[in-house]
């Protein structure tokens, strides 16, 4: 899949959790009057919420890169940290509201139009972090975190104001909510998709066979490549691929790759059999019958 | 003995109701609402004030003379059914935040009548004293003071500051009116005052200096007021507004009693819970401060477990005492949650877009672009700096050129590295079915200098500059 396709995957995933944790949401504010406490309430929403968004936002790795076993592990994690982010968030965001609420609503003249989305939207910029980061501490990659941070942040806050301004500009229309939230889904899809293409040091692009076309960004700072499910860039339907045939690391900013098991798995560069070998732009590198170009994107 | 039984009722009724309200009130407020715990424990903590009919705060009451209720929209209550913490005397710590509202209207450029004689100095000279002598009372270094002027017109002089040299200073910028500036807008100006002065945290007393009554413009004139237009105010309208604020305003009343005087101040200042002083007399004057400051000390602290009814703003009401002689305010906090208000029903179609998204998520996660091609084809990864006339060419021929000329069944042009006509041909072998290619320029396949070379599936040639990669995908 191109890096195109990519962040359009990811923008469709957005509106899939968008609309999801919509549906719940609105489930749970009809029954609010029966929450024993804002506090509750608050949990509740925040981290059902959060869970939603995070589990869709986990599973987008599995689900762009067709992986199975990725998806599964990934929509567990996106659950974890986003119901983890909603609470933190949505608390946040509640907390603002309560405090400064009673005294804004009496002091500042611009409260509804400025003050209030605002604050609201740092709310939703936290949620969109630890839905961002749930795929970073899957893979256990620094890297991947910050991109989670940077794009999940950026596309909360600015999908936030959007959900927020959408509530304002149409309050008497009863899916601006659900139109905001689609738009939230969407920003933190393309924040983290830009993010992750900046991010990265470089992709490798699989030149021949059944998945040709797909690129595999360098995000984090070991990649396993083999035929096995747990791989960063699984090689599935090429033959003479191992399950574990090779590594990527990046060491102060350059990426290496060298072959697993002692050297034994074969590995080729630029058609030169080698065990380990320093990557440069535009190497071609061949594992079992297939063929990845190294190369900036 | 039908005499006896409703004189017994009416002695019975009445001692009821003496029993139940320890002091009539004059006047209930609630001057503050902290939500600053709601989200925690649910805690909302009111500062509810009660003034006699001097405007002297009402001291000595317990939790069971008050009632709380709460509404979602001002009209239909619910009665809280427990106060979890009562206080008499809440623990008021920060200062009081106070703004002075001085006519200027042309009256009071008259001389000062007092004890039946014709002072030499004019009421303003008097209302300037009198602002003086307070700020000399002013003692809590937390206090803040704020300055207005209002005749035809409501003039901020200054926000409330802690600096009271400024004010003084600030009394003697005080113009006298010109023309038609010179009628009392008291109402009007009453109600901008408030309108700025709410914007204050923390408790707020207002107190006015007036010597005369509301006489609006528009009324006395028929000429539209520059700022409040043909709209003449009410008292109960800056009256309404204060007590929704928790802002208390203490008159203070200038000239002879003779005159005629605003009739409504003494309800505008009773009925937000301040009080009616007189200028005249100077010692009553010094007491204005304490008076607020005791008023501020003596507020009940009453604490209550908020109900759940979703609403952007709650209105509270606190009531005090009980039957006809009951007083009761209320006042709204900010009750808005992250998400907003619900829909008005639950429908299980709020499920859909879940289950849609679900489907949605589903679909993705089936589409994995796999290659269909099955045919051998060259495609241009990458033109670099040339311009590659053809993108994609299958090879379903026994040779294929590549070349600089739009001859060439692959046309690579415009690059750094000149190409030759024929530059690489690629030759296919129906015996090895496989592809070979021969050069005729300078190419690399997969970085390596070559002349002749059998290709591979996913090999790279770079031609001219132009990045291109052979698929053979037939098994």
């Amino acid at each position: 899949m191109s890096l195109l396709k990519r962040r359009i995957f990811l923008c469709l995933i957005g509106i899939c959790a968008g609309l999801g944790a919509w549906s719940v949401a609105e489930m749970i504010l009809c029954f609010q009057v029966d929450f024993p406490s804002y506090l509750v309430f608050t949990l509740s929403l925040g981290g059902v919420f959060g869970g939603i968004m995070g589990g869709f936002f986990g599973s987008s790795d599995g689900i762009i890169m067709s992986n199975k076993y990725r998806i599964r592990t990934g929509i567990i994690h996106g659950i974890l940290f986003g119901a983890l982010g909603g609470v933190l968030g949505f608390l946040t965001g509640q907390a603002v509201l309560f405090i400064a609420g009673e005294y804004l609503l009496h002091s500042m003249k611009e409260f509804n139009r400025i003050g209030l989305p605002v604050s609201r939207a740092l709310g939703w910029s936290l949620l969109g972090l630890f839905a961002g980061v749930a795929e970073g501490i899957r893979a256990r990659s620094v890297e991947k975190i910050r991109v989670g941070i940077i794009g999940g942040l950026s596309g909360g806050l600015l999908g936030g104001l959007a959900l927020e301004y959408a509530r304002i500009i149409f309050p008497d229309i009863m899916l601006a909510r659900l139109t905001g939230l689609l738009i939230l889904g969407v920003c933190i899809g393309i924040m983290y998709g830009f993010a992750e293409a900046r991010l990265s040091f470089g992709v490798f692009t699989l030149l021949n066979g059944r998945y040709k076309g797909k690129d595999f960004l360098v995000n984090q700072r070991r990649l396993d490549v083999g035929d096995s499910d747990s791989c960063d860039i699984v090689l599935k339907g090429y033959r003479e691929v191992n399950p574990m045939h090779a590594k990527v690391h990046v060491k102060k900013d350059e990426v290496f790759i060298k072959s697993s098991g002692d050297g034994r798995a074969p590995l080729f560069v630029n058609d030169d059999k080698i065990s380990s070998h320093r990557l440069k732009i535009g190497d071609v590198i061949k594992i079992g019958t297939a063929k990845l170009l190294y190369h900036y994107k | 003995m039908k005499i006896l039984t409703v004189l017994k009722r009416i002695f019975v009724f009445t001692i009821l109701i003496f029993c139940s309200v320890p002091v009539l009130a004059q006047s209930v407020r609630i001057s503050q609402i902290d939500t600053s715990s709601l989200l925690i424990n649910q805690n909302v903590r009111l500062y509810v004030g009660l003034s006699d009919n001097k405007g002297l705060p009402i001291t000595g009451c317990t939790a069971d003379n008050f009632s709380l209720f709460e509404s979602q929209d001002g009209k239909t209550y619910t009665r809280i059914p427990q106060i979890t913490a009562f206080n008499p005397r809440a623990n008021y710590e920060s200062g009081i935040n106070f703004l002075l509202l001085i006519d200027n209207s042309g009256s009071m450029y008259r001389s000062m009548k007092a004890r039946g004689k014709f002072l030499k100095s004019t009421k303003i000279q008097h209302a300037k004293n009198a602002v003086a002598t307070f700020l000399e009372s002013v003692s809590n270094p937390e206090d803040t003071v704020g300055i207005a002027v209002y005749n035809t017109y409501y003039q901020c002089l200054s926000d409330p500051v802690k600096d009271k040299a400024k004010i003084t200073r600030q009394l003697s910028e005080i113009q006298k009116p010109e023309g038609e500036a010179g009628y009392t807008e008291i109402y009007a100006s009453l109600f901008r005052a408030v309108e700025e002065f709410k914007q204050v945290k923390g408790r707020k007393a207002l107190i006015i200096l007036s010597d005369g009554e509301n006489r609006p413009y528009f009324l006395n004139t028929k000429k539209v007021h520059p700022d409040f237009g043909t709209k003449t105010f009410s008292y109960t309208e800056p009256v309404r507004y204060c007590q929704e604020e928790g802002i208390s305003v203490f008159a203070i009343n200038f000239g002879d009693p003779r005159e005629r005087k605003e009739r409504h101040l003494k309800e505008i200042a009773y009925e937000t819970g301040g009080a009616l002083f007189d200028a005249r007399d100077e010692s009553e004057l010094r007491n204005v401060y304490s008076r607020i400051a005791d008023q501020i000390v003596n507020e009940y602290m009453i604490d209550y477990p908020a109900t759940m009814a979703p609403a952007d703003k709650k209105f509270v009401k606190v009531v005090y005492g009980s039957g006809p002689l009951k007083k009761e305010a209320s006042r709204f906090y900010f009750s808005s949650t992250v998400f907003g208000l619900p829909m008005k029903n639950f429908s299980l179609f709020m499920l859909i877009p879940l289950l849609a998204s679900l489907c949605l998520a589903w679909i993705l996660s089936q589409i994995s672009f796999k290659n269909k091609r099955k045919e051998a084809f060259l495609e241009v990864l990458n033109a670099g700096q040339t311009k590659a006339v053809t993108k994609m060419f299958t090879l379903n021929k026994g040779r294929t050129v590549i070349g600089g000329s739009t001859r060439a069944d692959m046309t690579i042009i415009g690059g750094p590295v000149p190409v030759k006509e024929n530059h690489a041909t690629i030759v296919f072998d129906k015996q090895k079915k496989n592809y070979t290619v021969i050069c005729d320029g300078e190419i690399t396949v997969n970085n390596k200098p070559v002349k002749k070379r059998v290709l591979e599936s996913g090999d790279v040639l770079d031609v001219g500059g132009a990045t291109i990669v052979f698929n053979d995908d037939r098994e």
